[in-house]
C-alpha cells in the first residue's frame, strides 16, 4: 500500500512537467494579447512596447519556460500579469474554498446517491424505483447553476434558512461555514448524485441476485447484514470507479456554481486567467489542480483497493 | 422636598444629561456598512485606472475637487482656483496629511499629476503642459490647449492625491495611501471578493468618519448581487438596467435610486464618405434610420422600462441637454423609408455592426428596427474589452458605444467630429459650422456661457444624424428601504457611488 502510494506521488513530478509544456505552448498560441489588455485602448506604442519587455513576452517560448520553472522550483509561481498579486497567494487562498465545495458536493452526491440507489435497488420496479430512477435522470438533465439558482431563490431568499451568496471560512465560523456551503454543494452534487445512484442500483441489483447472497439469506443472517456488509461492499466497486470520475467533474463543474453565489473559488480565478491571457496565473492553476486531481484518484484508487482486495497490490 | 435639594438635583440632572450628549458628539465611528460593487476591483492606482469601480478608491483617496450631492462643483483638497488663459492657478488646504504622515502641499500635488501624465492613462491629463508648485500651497497648471473641463474632471481619478513616499512602492495598485477617512485593510480584504475598510485615525476631519467597518463586495453576477441585496447581506448595490434593477423596484422591503449621470447607448456612423458603404454619405439615410428606431419599444424591451428615450448625447439635467431636441426622430417607418426612396435606397442596403455580449440584445432589437424599412445590420461579434478598440479601426464603418452623461461636451470633438477624432476613422472633415462651434464651447468655462453654444452643436449634430443616440440610462442603486430614509446616505451625482465620508450606519 505504501508502495503504491510513493509510485503514484513520484509520478505526479514528469505529469506536472509535462503539463506545463502544454500549458505554455497553449497559452502562446491564445489570440488575446495579455500586453494589449494592459495597455488598454488609450495606449501608445511605447507603453505597449514597454509592457511587453516588462512582462518577457518578447523572450522565445523555451527561454520564458525555463525561467518559470527555475522560479516554480524556488517555491515562486510568479506575479499575476496584471496586478501585484502573487499567484501562489491567489491560488492557495482559493483552494480551501474549492476543496470544500467539492468534498462536500462529494460527501452529498455519495449519500444521496447511495440512499436512492439502495432503495431504488432492494424493490427493482417498485414504485420507490421509479421515483428514484425517474429523479437520477432529472438530476442529470437539468444544469447545475439553475438548480443553484433555484436553491438560492426558496432556501435563502425565501426562507432564509442558508446565505444567499458568499463562503465562510471553517477557521472563522464551523457553523457559517456550514451554512455558506450547503446550497452550493447540493446545486454541484446534484448531477453526480443522480450518476452514482444510477450505478449502485445497477451493481446492487446485480450483486443481490448472485448465489452467495441467497446463501448467506439461507444460513440465517439478518437481510440488514446481508445488504450492508456482502451486497453493499461488493456493489461499491463499480461505484468506486464512478466515484473518482465524479469527483474530478466537481472540481471543473465548481466554476458556474461559483459564480451564482458569489463564492471566491479556483474556477473564477481560472476563467479570468484565461480570458486576458495571465499566463503565470494559469500556470499555477493548472499545476495545483493536476495535483488535486492525482491525489483524488490516488484516494479513490486506495478505496478501490480496500473493497476488492482483488485488485489490491500485493 | 426642600428648594434647595430639587434645585440641586435637577442641575445635577442637567450636568449629567449635557455631558451625555458631549460624549456622543465626538462618538467613536460605529457600525459596518456594505455596498455591491458590479465590477471586480482591478487597481487601486487612480491613475492606471479606467472603466468602473471608483467606489475601491473613494474611502481612502481624495480629489481637489468635488461635488455636492446637487451636483455644484465646489474645491475640496484644493480651497479654489483661477484661469487665465491657459494658466490655472490652484490654492490648496493646508491642514491635510496622507495617512503615511506625508504633508499634503503643492510638491505632493505636482508630483501626482507629473505621474499621472508620465503614465499617460487618464484622458483628462493630456491637455495639461506642465504644472510647477508657487509656494507650499499654490499649483500652476499650464495647458496645452483651452480645457474648461479640467476642474470637473478632478472631481475623479485626474484629481487624487496619493502619498508621493508611496509611489514607488511595488504593490500601489493594492496598498493604497490616501488622505481620505478610511484607510484600505489589506489583512481583512479578500482578493477577488471583498474589500475591506477602516477609519483613519489621523483624518483631518474626524466628525466625518462615521463607520467603524466598510465592506464592499464584488459581485459581478446580477443574480448573485440582487439575493445578496433581498437578504440583507449588502445594503447597497450598483445596477444598470437589466432585469434584476426592475425586480428591484417591485421587491416591497427594496428601493430603486436613480442618481443623476448615467450613460446614453448610440449607434455612431463612422463612414459618412461613403467609402465602405457609400449609402452612408447621404444625410437622408442616416437620418431614416433615425425615424426607424420605436425607442418607446426599445426602452420597455432592452432597458425594462428603467431609460429615456435620447435625440442626443445628454439626458435632461446635464447643462448641455437641448429639451428642445426632445422627439426630435420619433419613431416613424414610413417616413424612414420615404427618405431612404428618395435617396436611391428603396431596395435598402447591408453593412456590419459590431458587437459585445452585453450590446448583444440592444443591437437585436436594433437589427429589428432596420430590417422593417429595408436595411440590413449584420451583427459581428467581437471580442470583450476590445470594441474600443475596434472602434478606432477602420474594420467596421459604423459602431455602437456609450458615452458617460458626465463627461464635458468638448469630447464629442475629441471622440467623434473631429478629423482626427479617436473614433472618426474615416477621417471625415466636420463642417465649418460644427468646427466653429466646438472651438467657442472651449473658450469659456462658465456652463452658463458654454450651454446655448452646446445647444447649437447639438442641434447640428442632430440634422446631421451620424451619432445617433437611442436611450439615456440614469446610475441605478438597490437600497434596503429602512436605510434608503439614513439622511447621511447620499449619492456622488454622475457616479455609481456613495459619499463615504460623513456616513453613518445605525448597526
Amino acid at each position: 500500500m505504501l508502495r503504491l502510494v510513493i509510485q503514484r506521488l513520484l509520478a505526479l513530478v514528469p505529469l506536472l512537467f509535462i503539463v506545463s509544456v502544454l500549458t505554455f505552448s497553449f497559452t502562446s498560441l491564445l489570440p488575446a494579447d495579455p500586453a494589449d489588455l494592459i495597455v488598454g485602448q488609450q495606449g501608445t506604442p511605447e507603453q505597449y512596447a514597454a509592457v511587453r519587455e516588462r512582462l518577457g513576452l518578447n523572450d522565445p517560448i523555451v527561454t520564458r519556460y525555463v525561467h518559470w520553472v527555475d522560479r516554480a522550483l524556488h517555491g515562486d509561481l510568479g506575479t499575476s500579469f496584471f496586478n501585484s498579486v502573487k499567484v501562489t497567494d491567489a491560488v492557495m487562498q482559493r483552494l480551501p474554498v474549492t476543496v470544500s465545495l467539492t468534498v462536500v458536493a462529494a460527501l452529498i452526491a455519495i449519500i444521496v446517491g447511495l440512499a436512492a440507489g439502495i432503495a431504488a435497488a432492494l424493490k427493482p420496479r417498485s414504485l420507490v424505483d421509479r421515483f428514484a430512477t425517474l429523479g437520477a435522470t432529472f438530476g442529470q438533465a437539468v444544469p447545475n447553476f439553475w438548480f443553484g439558482l433555484l436553491l438560492a431563490a426558496i432556501f435563502a431568499v425565501g426562507l432564509h434558512w442558508f446565505p444567499a451568496t458568499g463562503f465562510t471560512p471553517i477557521t472563522q465560523s464551523p457553523w457559517g461555514w456550514l451554512r455558506s456551503v450547503t446550497l452550493p454543494a447540493f446545486a454541484l452534487g446534484l448531477a453526480s448524485s443522480a450518476a452514482i445512484a444510477r450505478q449502485v442500483r445497477s451493481s446492487m441489483v446485480g450483486v443481490l441476485q448472485q448465489d452467495y447472497i441467497r446463501a448467506a439469506r439461507a444460513q440465517g443472517l439478518s437481510r440488514r447484514r446481508v445488504i450492508f456488509k456482502h451486497a453493499l461492499k461488493n456493489a461499491l466497486v463499480p461505484v468506486a470507479a464512478v466515484l473518482s470520475f465524479q469527483i474530478t467533474v466537481l472540481l471543473g463543474g465548481a466554476l458556474i456554481v461559483e459564480q451564482v453565489f458569489a463564492i471566491n473559488g479556483l474556477g473564477t480565478l481560472a476563467i479570468t486567467a484565461v480570458r486576458r491571457q495571465d499566463i503565470p496565473m494559469i500556470q499555477g492553476l493548472v499545476l495545483v489542480m493536476v495535483g488535486l486531481v492525482v491525489i483524488v484518484q490516488l484516494a479513490t484508487d486506495l478505496i478501490y483497493g480496500y473493497l476488492n482486495p482483488k485488485a489490491r497490490p500485493s | 422636598m426642600k428648594p434647595w435639594i430639587r434645585g440641586s438635583i435637577l442641575s445635577l440632572a442637567m450636568t449629567v444629561a449635557l455631558s451625555a450628549s458631549a460624549t456622543t458628539a465626538g462618538a467613536a465611528p460605529s457600525g459596518t456598512f456594505r455596498f455591491a460593487e458590479e465590477v471586480k476591483l482591478v487597481t487601486l492606482d487612480p491613475y492606471q485606472h479606467s472603466g468602473g469601480g471608483i467606489s475601491y478608491m473613494r474611502p481612502v483617496y481624495e480629489t481637489l475637487f468635488t461635488r455636492t450631492p446637487d451636483n455644484k462643483l465646489v474645491p475640496f483638497l484644493a480651497t479654489g482656483y483661477k484661469i487665465d488663459g491657459l494658466k490655472v492657478t490652484l490654492s490648496l488646504r493646508k491642514d491635510v496629511k496622507f495617512s503615511d504622515g506625508t504633508p499634503f502641499n503643492a510638491e505632493a500635488v505636482v508630483a501626482n499629476l507629473k505621474r499621472g501624465i508620465k503614465l499617460n492613462v487618464l484622458a483628462a491629463l493630456k491637455p495639461i503642459a506642465d504644472v510647477t508648485s508657487d509656494d507650499d500651497y499654490t499649483v500652476t497648471i499650464t495647458l496645452k490647449k483651452a480645457d474648461p473641463s479640467l476642474i470637473s474632471d478632478m472631481t475623479a481619478e485626474p484629481g487624487m492625491m496619493i502619498s508621493p513616499k508611496a509611489f514607488d512602492s511595488p504593490g500601489l495598485d493594492r496598498n493604497p495611501v490616501g488622505t481620505g477617512p478610511y484607510l484600505y485593510d489589506k489583512a481583512d480584504s479578500r482578493e477577488g471578493e471583498v474589500r475591506v475598510y477602516k477609519p483613519n485615525p489621523d483624518y483631518w476631519a474626524p466628525d466625518q468618519v462615521g463607520l467603524q467597518r466598510i465592506e464592499i463586495w464584488e459581485l459581478p453576477d446580477d443574480t448573485a448581487r440582487l439575493n445578496a441585496l433581498k437578504t440583507g447581506q449588502v445594503d447597497v448595490g450598483i445596477w444598470l438596467a437589466n432585469p434584476q434593477a426592475a425586480i428591484i423596484g417591485r421587491t416591497p422591503g427594496l428601493k430603486l435610486v436613480k442618481n443623476v449621470g448615467g450613460y446614453t447607448y448610440q449607434v455612431i456612423i463612422q463612414d459618412r464618405a461613403g467609402t465602405k458603404v457609400p449609402a452612408f454619405a447621404d444625410k437622408r439615410v442616416r437620418q431614416a434610420m433615425n425615424y426607424a428606431i420605436d425607442r418607446d419599444a426599445y426602452n420597455r424591451a432592452v432597458d425594462f422600462g428603467l431609460s429615456e428615450p435620447a435625440y442626443q448625447p445628454y439626458p435632461k439635467g446635464i447643462w448641455a441637454h437641448d429639451p428642445g431636441l426632445e422627439g426630435r426622430y420619433k419613431y416613424d417607418p414610413e417616413k424612414a423609408k420615404e427618405l431612404l426612396k428618395e435617396a436611391g435606397y428603396a431596395k435598402g442596403f447591408t453593412f456590419d455592426m459590431p458587437s459585445i455580449p452585453i450590446f448583444q440584445p440592444r443591437l437585436e432589437a436594433l437589427a429589428g428596427f432596420f430590417r422593417d424599412v429595408g436595411i440590413t445590420m449584420n451583427i459581428v461579434p467581437v471580442e470583450p474589452g476590445t470594441l474600443a478598440r475596434r472602434s478606432m479601426t477602420t474594420d467596421f464603418p459604423a459602431t455602437n458605444l456609450v458615452i458617460n452623461s458626465q463627461a464635458d461636451p468638448l469630447y464629442l470633438g475629441n471622440w467623434y467630429i473631429n478629423q482626427d477624432a479617436s473614433f472618426n476613422t474615416y477621417k471625415v472633415k466636420p463642417s465649418d459650422e460644427l468646427a466653429k462651434l466646438l472651438q467657442e464651447g472651449v473658450q469659456s468655462a462658465d456652463p452658463d456661457v458654454r450651454a446655448p453654444i452646446y445647444r447649437k452643436l447639438m442641434n447640428k449634430l442632430a440634422d446631421e444624424s451620424y451619432l445617433i443616440a437611442v436611450t439615456s440610462t440614469p446610475l441605478l442603486f438597490g437600497v434596503n428601504e429602512e436605510l434608503a430614509k439614513n439622511p447621511t446616505l447620499k449619492y456622488r451625482p454622475g457616479e455609481d457611488t456613495v459619499y463615504f465620508r460623513g456616513l453613518t450606519m445605525k448597526n
